[in-house]
């Protein structure tokens, strides 16, 4: 892993308004790292991952995929906006799962999965499809094929979202809060998927509030708050005492609301 | 009193609900009644009186006349509606633009074209010669590559068209931007994020989704623009309204040929409607269907 990073953020900055979302964060992630991003509601987590995936612009700042330049270009000795056919195929190397799965409801699940394989891929239907197939079965859903996404259950609509998004094998996936949406009974299947892919190598970003789940599949936490990347690093440290105020007061909260909720379970 | 009575002995009376009569719905009988009688009247009326001339309408009903102007009708409904279809959708995107000019400018064509009668449209365009005498087109401020005289280009029915079309394409946009609105944001983040380009994402992503809610009202659209077509009579169209107009002005049969027109307007509706909600099914895939029933 001494080679270039697979994905570097170099101090960013993304403003609503006067509200800073993003208030210089850096950020770099190694091939087959996983990295969990936790954090206060608000602190800009949604908007870092968004950002690194060209949903939102960002004001400053650069970031770097495989040590190519996201989003804009050299002219001459200036820089400028990649035309939007670039900016797709850079985020064809990326993958990225969602809070809502965001699963195309209108096409059945292997379409969902086959799409963007062949029309952004140009792959021929039967490579795609075998893809496909394989995907399904590691997800556990090869029976699902031909259901459309809203006879699924939410956590296996997120794990057709997961297999949609390792379709054309990115270099990096950003999963935002993937079980947030979930009953409680259903945030294990999909854990388990992520897991597998953890332990199968894949790069990834994961946005979280499974503090436990996230102590066990990440090589590194980054804690934000406010638009900041407050403290960093590999998962024993960065848990371990003498830290800083605010992500002892995180913790501490989180592991009140984790008490009351199994305390209703 | 029978609860009291249950409760006191602890047993509860033995009652079978299948053995109950029906309530008595006296308001069913009123309303029952007076459908019944008014319906007797109107084919009383309808039967029994000459001047509806049913020899005249059966007639002139397939009369190859009057089958040229629903030929035309319907092909002036068509056609304005495809073209204005399309335009319409081009300005539902130019209303949802990032950029202010694109924005103002379709909202100004949509307040101006909906707000317009389209009759007074229809007259307008036909009179366009006295405006404008020869259309000529070419580079601005530069050389002209072509010109022709407005009286050879603006027929009757490229008047017809164009003022329909216009007319279509301002209540199509308002139609498609609701339809567009109607997508979660987060669905066109998704297909972009999976590298579709912004054409993939928005004609095999937002769209498709976006029929759902488009299709009910474009249905409408469709009905009310075929009996619209009539309104080209004023132009000398030949459409149904003019093909039947043309023969009770020489033979004064008003009521029997209005009648056939009638006939052959309700028949295409009817047939829209059937093709519309063939339509409503087909996009409602993976959607809840209204009755709660899962179409696949
Ligand atoms: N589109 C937007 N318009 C205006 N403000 C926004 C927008 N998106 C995010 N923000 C603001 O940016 C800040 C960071 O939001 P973000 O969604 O990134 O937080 P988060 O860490 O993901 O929170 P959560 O845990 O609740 O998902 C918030 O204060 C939010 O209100
Ligand atoms: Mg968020």
């Amino acid at each position: 892993m001494t080679d270039v990073p697979v994905l570097s953020v170099r101090n960013i900055r993304r403003s609503f308004g006067e509200h800073a979302a993003l208030d210089g964060v850096s950020l770099d992630v190694a091939q087959g790292e996983v990295v969990a991003v936790i954090g206060p509601s608000g602190s800009g987590k949604s908007t870092l991952v968004r950002c690194v995936h060209q949903l939102e612009p960002i004001d400053s700042g650069a970031m770097y995929l495989d040590g190519e330049l996201l989003g804009f270009e050299h002219a001459g000795n200036r820089l400028r906006p990649l035309p939007p056919k670039r900016v797709a195929q850079q985020r064809r190397r990326m993958g990225m799962v969602f809070q809502q799965f965001q699963l195309f409801p209108h096409w059945t699940v292997a379409r969902n999965i086959t799409e963007a394989q062949v029309r952004v891929h140009g792959r021929s239907r039967e490579q795609a499809g075998e893809r496909t197939a394989e995907l399904l079965g590691k997800v556990g859903l090869t029976d699902k094929a031909e259901a459309h996404p809203r006879q699924l259950s939410g956590g296996q609509q997120q794990r057709v979202a997961i297999a949609r998004a390792l379709a054309t094998r990115p270099r990096v996936m950003l999963l935002d809060e993937p079980t947030s949406a979930l009953d409680p009974e259903l945030v294990d299947e999909v854990l388990a998927v992520v897991r597998d892919l953890a332990a199968a190598g894949l790069t990834m970003v994961i946005v979280t509030h499974e503090i436990s789940f996230a102590m066990e599949v990440a090589d590194r936490f980054v804690f934000m708050d406010q638009g900041r990347i407050v403290e960093q690093g590999p998962v024993a440290d960065v848990l371990a005492d003498g830290r800083s105020d605010r992500l002892r007061a995180f913790l501490s909260r989180y592991a009140q609301t984790r008490d009351t909720r199994s305390a209703h379970v | 009193m029978t609860a009291t009575a249950a409760a006191a002995t602890g047993e509860l009376p033995d009652v079978d609900v299948a053995t109950a009569r029906h309530r008595f719905r006296p308001w069913r009988w009123l309303s029952g009644a007076v459908i019944a009688v008014l319906t007797f009247q109107v084919a009383w009326f309808v039967t029994h009186n000459d001047r509806f001339e049913w020899p005249v309408v059966a007639e002139y009903l397939f009369d190859p006349n009057v089958l040229a102007g629903l030929g035309m009708s319907v092909l002036l409904t068509v056609l304005a509606m495809l073209a204005g279809s399309a335009l319409g959708v081009l300005l539902a995107l130019g209303r949802l633009a990032d950029f202010g000019p694109v924005r103002w400018a379709c909202g100004l064509y949509i307040g101006l074209f909906r707000g317009i009668p389209p009759l007074v449209q229809l007259l307008f365009w036909f009179n366009l010669a006295y405006l404008l005498p020869r259309l000529s087109f070419g580079v601005p401020f530069g050389p002209t590559l072509g010109s022709w005289s407005t009286n050879d280009l603006i027929t009757p029915l490229t008047a017809a068209l164009i003022g329909l079309t216009l007319h279509e394409a301002a209540y199509m946009a308002e139609i498609v931007r609701a339809g567009i609105l109607s997508v979660d944001p987060g669905q066109r983040d998704a297909a972009m994020a999976m590298g579709f380009t912004g054409g993939q994402t928005f004609f095999r992503v937002v769209l498709p989704q976006a029929m759902r809610v488009i299709i009910p009202p474009t249905g409408s659209q469709f009905i009310s623009l075929l009996k619209g077509t009539s309104l080209v009579s004023v132009i000398a169209m030949t459409d149904l309204l003019h093909a039947v107009q043309t023969v009770y002005n020489q033979t004064y049969q008003i009521v029997p040929m209005l009648i056939v027109a009638c006939f052959w307007y309700l028949v295409v509706v009817t047939a829209l409607s059937f093709a519309q909600s063939r339509l409503e099914r087909r996009f409602g895939r993976g959607q809840r269907s209204s009755r709660g029933e899962w179409l696949a």
